[in-house]
């Protein structure tokens, strides 16, 4: 029994399942949603075996074809890929019983398809050890994304596509070129393979441009984070959730491997992580600022995002000093903000199908009206902000000790004045929540499968605050942080 | 090198930029889709100058062959009444300000390619990569032919992937728009001829790309090219399939390929352990069963992205009118 649980190829199945899924959605429409929702619940089933088999073999690896690195191409999961995977799988699931009722007609027989593509993409992205194969899952990954905003069908929806498009390619090709320098100067595109070879070289400098460029566009840090709001804002509502809980953390993931892995050890020190921490620091004022001067619910909690992405990027100038306790931090705020995002946006979601609009002004005394969808934007809203006991919290108390510990007080500052202002642009929405607006309008029933997804998500953010311990040591698993070498 | 290659290099090399610069700044659409074919069979040169010839073969096919329609279908339907020459790209109406600002762009892709070319003049001028490795196995790999063992068995897995890219970008397309299905009146009697007569070439010369792919340049994606190229021809000649087919059969068609991989990956992971590790004496098969499930459909797919929408959503909104 056991032998079956450790020797079952549980990471290639989280690939062929949804790529299988997907094709099946697309073959016989009428099966689409049962399909698709029994796909996501099994995909999180296979999480489980593999956590299992990481638990008792350590790191997963996958030779695909039996050849091996550098000619094959390698699967590898090891304690980060296993929480980004499970992260991926409880966000999908909230995300898909929130669409099962949400789509409706023509837009759910194209829906269930895309969505099942892209849990493949990124499933495949977070399993992968090979950077070419990096860049076919962000392909994958891109065009099932541009697909879904488009879904929306307005103009301002295939306007923001349109435009995520472009910078969605854009990005890839600048990653592309740097993967083709670095297979010319090293002769393999596996990423512990580089890790070995590579050596301080224009080349890598290069790569590192390049690579680096593509990715932060992906991940929307400012000052690229020009596409990030009107795609989020117009896009479907579950959509926006997992664009925002999900696929900008891909590429923040893929950076942060190859910054980890490759490129950190050689050019560490050499004020990379500085300006990411500057670019970081300058997200969260920017992003926050511009959220707080929102009047459209969805716009707010996309600008929410480009605010909270800057978080991450603190721990870069950090971690020199204080070491693994910020990388920590930026495990716990992928995984909080992924949750309390989702929700947020799904309580929007429910909000704009409850009033037909999501003017912030309007609100209109949602918590007597709508009180799950009110609880659930609340909740998501502590850990936004983070305020103890959230996901949210944990992750910016470690970076802020990271921060202090190393007196870097310009970063605590931003911190504190980012949390401050997240307050502002949270409560604005729930004092408009709380009060009668001038104008009463028409209102209509909200399902409550589409409450009960957004609540239950924002109370795993909540509730991601008291697994602190159990987390944190399963992100050690294989050691991604590089905790034994002293870095420079 | 001798001097005649070294000047019709520098001439290719000329002529590509030169035509990527008037492609871009080509106020026509329609000449500068034009262009932008030029550049893409020039560039199919220069890949064949570089050694190239797959690449060259797939740049020619879908560069500049099926790119250069899609874009056609696209422009047509961006001002379907008015004739081709009318269209032009519309006049800014701050042409001043605009143009302050396109110094920042130049500058920064200036930046960009004096930065690459320093790298790429400091690189080894031949770097052996993975070649001795290919080399090595490609004995057992099923294919004499490099490309064709690095795509289909060696990095199979990427192909895989690859492929469903390939019908996620034309279920995008779908889900954008719906495409009639009727039957339109042949456009002229010597297109309508030259379809029928080039219909059967074409299929003969994809099966010849497929076979030889094993052994020389050719292979799936160039051979899905030529079909697609050849449904692309028949859609202009007014040829429309059938309404009944498009519901499932389409489809099944166009799962083909994706559908052939995964139950492969999933066969040989049962029976190797490993995804997509074939049996050294069966490769061979595998590959080709793999490439001519991956050529139908990749020829299929780009008709029908040709075709710019959903066939079947057309008609379900007219049975529902």
């Amino acid at each position: 029994m056991g032998a079956v649980f450790t020797e079952f190829p549980w990471g290639v199945i989280l690939i062929l399942l949804p790529v299988t899924g997907g094709m099946l959605c697309f073959l016989w429409p009428q099966i689409a949603k049962i399909t698709g929702l029994f796909i996501v619940f099994a995909v999180a089933l296979l999480v489980v075996g593999l956590a299992w088999q990481i638990f008792d073999n350590g790191v997963y690896r996958h030779a695909v074809g039996g050849w091996g690195a550098p000619l094959g191409v390698d699967l590898y999961a090891d304690g980060l890929s296993l929480l980004m995977l499970a992260i991926t799988a409880l966000v999908g699931i909230g995300i898909s019983v929130y669409s099962a009722t949400y789509f409706k007609h023509e837009q759910a027989v194209l829906f269930w398809p895309l969505w099942l593509f892209l849990l493949a993409a990124l499933n495949a992205l977070f399993l992968s050890a090979d950077i070419f194969n990096i860049y076919v899952t962000f392909e994958l990954m891109g065009l099932a994304a541009v697909a879904l905003v488009a879904l929306a069908g307005s103009r301002e929806a295939l306007g923001a596509a349109m435009r995520y498009l472009l910078a969605a390619l854009l990005g890839s090709l600048a990653y592309l070129l740097g993967v083709a320098l670095l297979y010319h100067g090293f002769g393999t595109v596996d990423i512990a393979l580089l890790a070995e070879r590579a050596e301080p070289s224009p080349i890598i400098w290069a790569a590192l441009g390049l690579m680096g460029a593509g990715l932060l566009l992906k991940t929307a840090l400012f000052p690229l984070h020009f596409w990030l709001p009107p795609a989020h804002a117009s896009a479907p509502t579950p959509v926006s959730a997992l664009l925002s809980a999900l696929v900008v953390k891909a590429s923040f993931y893929i950076l942060l491997r190859l910054w980890l892995e490759i490129f950190g050890p050689l050019v560490g020190g050499a004020g990379v992580e500085q300006l990411l921490g500057l670019l970081g620091a300058a997200a969260i004022l920017w992003g926050s600022v511009q959220a707080l001067r929102q009047t459209r619910l969805k716009l707010l909690i996309a600008y929410s995002t480009v605010a909270q992405v800057g978080y991450l990027f603190l721990a870069f100038p950090l971690v020199a000093a204080t070491g693994v306790s910020a990388w920590s931090a930026v495990t716990y705020l992928v995984l909080s903000h992924a949750l309390a995002k989702a929700a947020m946006f799904m309580a929007a979601g429910n909000l704009l199908c409850f009033g037909g609009h999501d003017r912030i002004a309007d609100l209109d005394r949602v918590v007597q009206r709508l009180p799950l969808t009110a609880g659930a934007f609340a909740l998501a809203g502590v850990s936004i902000m983070g305020l103890p006991p959230s996901g949210g919290f944990i992750g910016k108390w470690l970076l802020l000790e990271a921060a202090l510990m190393q007196g870097r007080w310009d970063l605590v500052v931003v911190m504190i004045l980012g949390g401050l202002l997240a307050a502002g642009y949270i409560f604005k929405v729930l004092g408009y929540a709380f009060t009668q607006a001038d104008v009463s309008h028409e209102s209509k029933a909200v399902p409550a499968s589409m409450e009960w997804a957004a609540l239950l998500l924002a109370v795993a953010a909540i509730l991601l605050g008291f697994l602190a311990v159990p987390v944190l040591s399963l992100v050690s698993i294989g050691d991604p942080f590089g905790i034994g070498e002293v870095r420079p | 090198m001798t001097l005649l290659t070294w000047v019709f290099d520098s001439l290719l090399g000329l002529s590509l930029l030169w035509l990527a610069w008037r492609a871009l700044a080509c106020p026509d659409l329609f000449k500068a889709i034009v262009l932008f074919v030029a550049f893409g069979l020039l560039m199919a040169l220069a890949w064949v100058r570089l050694a190239a010839p797959d690449v060259a073969l797939a740049e020619a096919a879908i560069g500049a062959g099926l790119t250069g329609a899609l874009l056609m279908a696209a422009l047509a339907k961006l001002h379907p009444t008015e004739a081709h020459d009318d269209f032009t790209v519309p006049p800014e109406k701050n042409v001043t300000k605009v143009w302050s600002w396109q110094w920042l762009p130049a500058v920064a892709i200036l930046l960009v390619t004096t930065g690459l070319g320093y790298v790429v003049l400091s690189l080894p001028p031949y770097a052996a990569g993975l070649s001795t490795e290919v080399a090595a196995n490609l004995a057992i790999s099923g294919a004499s032919n490099p490309v064709t063992a690095v795509l289909l068995n060696f990095r199979g897995y990427d192909t895989l992937l690859e492929i469903v890219v390939l019908l996620l970008a034309l279920l995008g397309v779908w889900s954008l728009n719906s495409a009639s299905l009727d039957r339109k009146a042949a456009p002229g009697i010597v297109l309508d001829t030259l379809a029928r007569l080039l219909t059967p070439i074409f299929i003969l010369v994809a099966a010849y790309l497929l076979w030889v792919g094993a052994h020389a340049p050719g292979g799936a994606f160039q051979a899905g090219a030529v079909l697609g190229a050849a449904g692309v021809l028949l859609l202009l000649a007014g040829w429309r399939p059938r309404a009944g087919l498009m519901a499932l059969p389409l489809r099944l068609v166009l799962v083909t390929g994706p559908a052939t991989f995964v139950i492969v990956a999933v066969l040989t992971l049962l029976m190797k352990g490993q995804m997509l590790e074939y049996p050294p004496t069966q490769a061979g098969v595998l590959i080709l069963i793999l490439e001519t499930a991956a050529t139908v459909s990749i020829g299929v797919t780009l008709a029908a992205l040709f075709l710019g929408g959903d066939p079947r959503k057309n008609n379900r909104n007219k049975n529902q009118t």
